[in-house]
């Protein structure tokens, strides 16, 4: 029987070969355990990384594990790279995506009616980018396709889970904590008549 | 009231009208229709001076605006005469505004968060197709082998195409004429005459020819060197000026040692 420590080394290796989110079940089937038991193992790991405040660390999405650079040392890979621009997502598939993370699964209709304006392209877009993926059909009137996220977006933006998304209620707060000048807007109220 | 145009592009209808409702510091439950309705058409009015496509949903919202301020002009009363404040004719409009406000605050939440991700590298999967049990072994193909090394390129395609998808490539920057001028420096120090061959050491990609080729005339230039051409298309030799073991590379001066 291999000791636990001797498996932690050999997820460690696995981790670095395999690159991109390696699933628990996949780790798991190497040594004939149960998912728990490789998922209690990788935790371990990634706790010793963090004790130890490696500048590797290991993030988990969705039940899955990567190794990563540590997010405060970016300003350095920064100075010693030239990091080609990276495309970022417009402000209409932010918005897009952000209705289809609370209100999934959701259909084309239901984002477009909270937007005021069509979306086609914004969802082919974040569909071919695998941010998004059609989860089914709804029982509405012509069966509209249901959208919903993927992995991928868990991913993108560094959620572990879907839980990990903050109340949409208390989204505002937090931004507005964020930005403490943030001003409130006056209360003015008219009479209509008078317009 | 004045209010400045702002000529960035909504994201939509809803995005310009809550632009406006905060712009004018409104309550949101408590719009003033018609002032909102005659800026929001204004805008519309600049869009389409402006040449710029004014989308059909952007009319959509205007014309709901128009009607919603007719319905305001109405008496708001019932039969019985009780003001009726439950029905406020702008409560949809409110209400669809926050709905949209709300998400619209979850896309800039979003934006942070793809912000910071950005500063976490991760690397793509080590190319594991050499464990595969398929040896590189093409020499007699017949039809089947050749599918299937076409099968394997394809997939080898399809996998870089998804790793480019998801990665940037990071790359150290590229070496500068100062930092060459530096490493030629090194050269001069070892020996007082050189090919430009020699100085390429081998190395062949384009932009270290003419990196070491700029590097070389800015060294002419501050007469650090001389540089000889026999032929046409010939080896360029370089011979250092200066006597003496040390060579000074001035910042800004040249060389008046002769």
């Amino acid at each position: 029987m291999t000791s636990k420590k001797n498996i932690k080394s050999i997820f460690e290796s696995i981790l670095f070969v395999w690159g991109e989110p390696l699933d628990v079940k996949i780790a798991a089937d190497l040594f004939d355990m149960h998912w728990k038991e490789a998922y209690d193992c990788f935790k371990e790991l990634q706790q010793e990384y963090e004790v130890q405040d490696r500048g590797i660390r290991i993030r988990e999405i969705d039940k899955s594990f990567q190794l990563c650079t540590k997010e405060e040392n970016n300003v350095y890979i920064e100075r010693l790279c030239t990091p080609v621009k990276e495309k970022r997502l417009s402000q209409s598939a932010l918005e897009v995506l952000a209705i289809i993370a609370y209100k999934q699964p959701v259909t084309k209709g239901e984002i477009e009616s909270i937007r005021g304006i069509k979306c086609d392209r914004v969802i082919e877009g974040l569909m071919k980018k695998d941010l998004i993926i059609e989860t089914g059909r709804s029982a509405a009137i012509g069966r509209p396709i249901l959208y919903g996220t993927t992995k991928e977006f868990l991913r993108y933006f560094g959620f572990t889970s879907m839980k990990e998304l903050p109340d949409i209620d208390d989204i505002e707060s937090i931004i507005r904590e964020q930005e403490p000048n943030h001003l409130d807007f006056q209360q003015i109220a008219i009479e209509f008549e008078k317009n | 009231m004045s209010y400045k145009v702002k000529l960035d592009v909504f994201e939509g209808p809803f995005d310009l009208l809550v632009y406006l409702i905060e712009n004018a510091e409104m309550n949101i439950y408590d719009i003033r229709v018609s002032e909102i309705t005659s800026q929001y058409l204004d805008y519309i009015e600049q869009m389409k001076k402006q040449d710029a496509v004014v989308a059909g949903e952007f009319m959509v919202l205007a014309a709901a605006l128009i009607e919603l301020k007719s319905k305001m002009l109405l008496p708001r009363t019932k039969v019985e005469g009780i003001l009726d404040e439950e029905e406020d004719p702008r409560d949809e409009l409110v209400q669809k505004l926050l709905e949209y406000k709300r998400f619209k605050a979850a896309s800039e939440y979003l934006e942070k968060q793809e912000e910071r991700m950005r500063g976490i590298f991760t690397k793509p999967q080590e190319d594991l197709a050499p464990y595969a049990l398929e040896p590189d072994e093409y020499l007699n193909l017949d039809m089947s082998q050749f599918m299937k090394a076409f099968q394997i390129f394809l997939n080898k395609k399809k996998k870089l195409e998804d790793i480019k998808k998801r990665y940037a490539r990071v790359e150290r920057q590229r070496m500068s004429i100062e930092a060459r001028i530096e490493q030629m420096k090194n050269f001069f120090l070892r020996k007082k005459r050189g090919t430009f061959s020699e100085l390429l050491d081998g190395k062949t990609s384009r932009y270290h020819i003419v990196l070491t080729f700029m590097s070389m005339l800015e060294l002419l230039k501050q007469r650090a060197i001389t540089v000889h051409q026999s032929v046409n298309y010939g080896e360029i030799t370089l011979t250092l000026c200066q006597e003496q073991g040390h060579v000074e590379i001035p910042a800004g001066g040249g060389f008046d040692d002769q």
